[in-house]
């Protein structure tokens, strides 16, 4: 019984330590992958139109709020719903 | 009365400090709002070694936990979305601005440009924070309410982005005005 909670310990902590670097990931890329969608976009596809540039940026960034909303959904492979009434049955 | 004063630019300067200042303290505000809701997470203790039965039960409860917190961040991260759309309306003006043969009126523009997205960004950082933080405390009790509550987030979100959209229309018509001072 203990050693199966000590396993339970460790497999945990790593599931931690990769919850903590997709955070990061996601921090990261929500600050510099807009700026960089601008500054790209604006010299290599829209020719100067700061316009475009602008709305590009701002998919980019929306684009990343969605991956982290589903990846966050299928967190650990259990839909966002199911888990808690697996928890309320082993009660 | 001269169409392009010299100190035309401090209008235009005025619009891309107000963007990024007033969508910042936005995207502060529901950032501390839903952090506050966050933190108080820290009192969900389903008091694991005690009640387990099973290393299986155990590690369901750690994923669970996971899940929680992975979700729980969302409302911050939409916070910092706002934020980003006050920093690529000031890119976007900044872009534009000119020691000479700046029109007053260009300089205008960006002003009402900066001030639109940066007071939209405010309101839709204030509604991001109070609904962040009663749906993240709703949320560790029911799980249903994250449907909901990414709902009301990306309504409270495209507030936002409606600002950042008539800023990009309003900074659009100072683009064919060139040679207009002399």
């Amino acid at each position: 019984m203990a050693e199966q909670i000590a396993i339970a310990k460790a497999n945990s902590e790593v599931a931690q330590r990769g919850t903590l670097v997709k955070l990061i990931i996601f921090s990261l890329s929500l600050g510099i992958a807009p700026l960089s969608a601008y500054y790209a976009s604006l010299k290599y596809i829209w020719n100067g139109n700061a316009t475009w540039a602008a709305l590009t940026a701002v998919l980019t960034a929306n684009f990343v709020l969605v991956a982290y909303i589903i990846t966050s959904i299928y967190e650990d492979g259990n839909p966002g719903g199911a888990s808690p009434q697996e928890s309320k049955k082993e009660r | 009365m001269s169409v392009c004063p010299p100190y035309a630019p401090f209008f235009g300067f005025a619009g891309v400090a107000s963007a990024m200042i007033f969508s910042t303290v936005g995207a502060a505000f529901g950032t501390a709002k839903a952090g506050i809701g966050i933190a108080g997470l820290g009192t969900f203790k389903p008091e694991l070694i005690m009640k387990a039965r099973s290393a299986m039960a155990l590690a369901t409860r750690h994923a669970r936990i996971l899940t929680i917190i992975f979700q729980s961040l969302i409302p911050v991260v939409m916070s910092g979305i706002i934020a980003v759309y006050g920093l690529v309306v000031s890119v976007l003006i900044s872009g534009a601005l000119k020691p000479g043969d700046y029109p007053l009126f260009a300089g205008f523009v960006h002003l009402g440009a900066g001030l639109a997205c940066g007071f939209t960004g405010l309101t839709a950082g204030y509604a991001i924070g109070i609904v962040g933080d009663a749906c993240v405390r709703a949320y560790v009790n029911e799980s249903k309410v994250f449907v909901s509550m990414v709902l009301i987030l990306i309504f409270a979100e495209v507030l936002g982005l409606y600002g950042l959209i008539v800023a990009l229309i309003m900074n659009s018509q100072v683009a064919g005005l060139d040679g207009i001072c002399t």
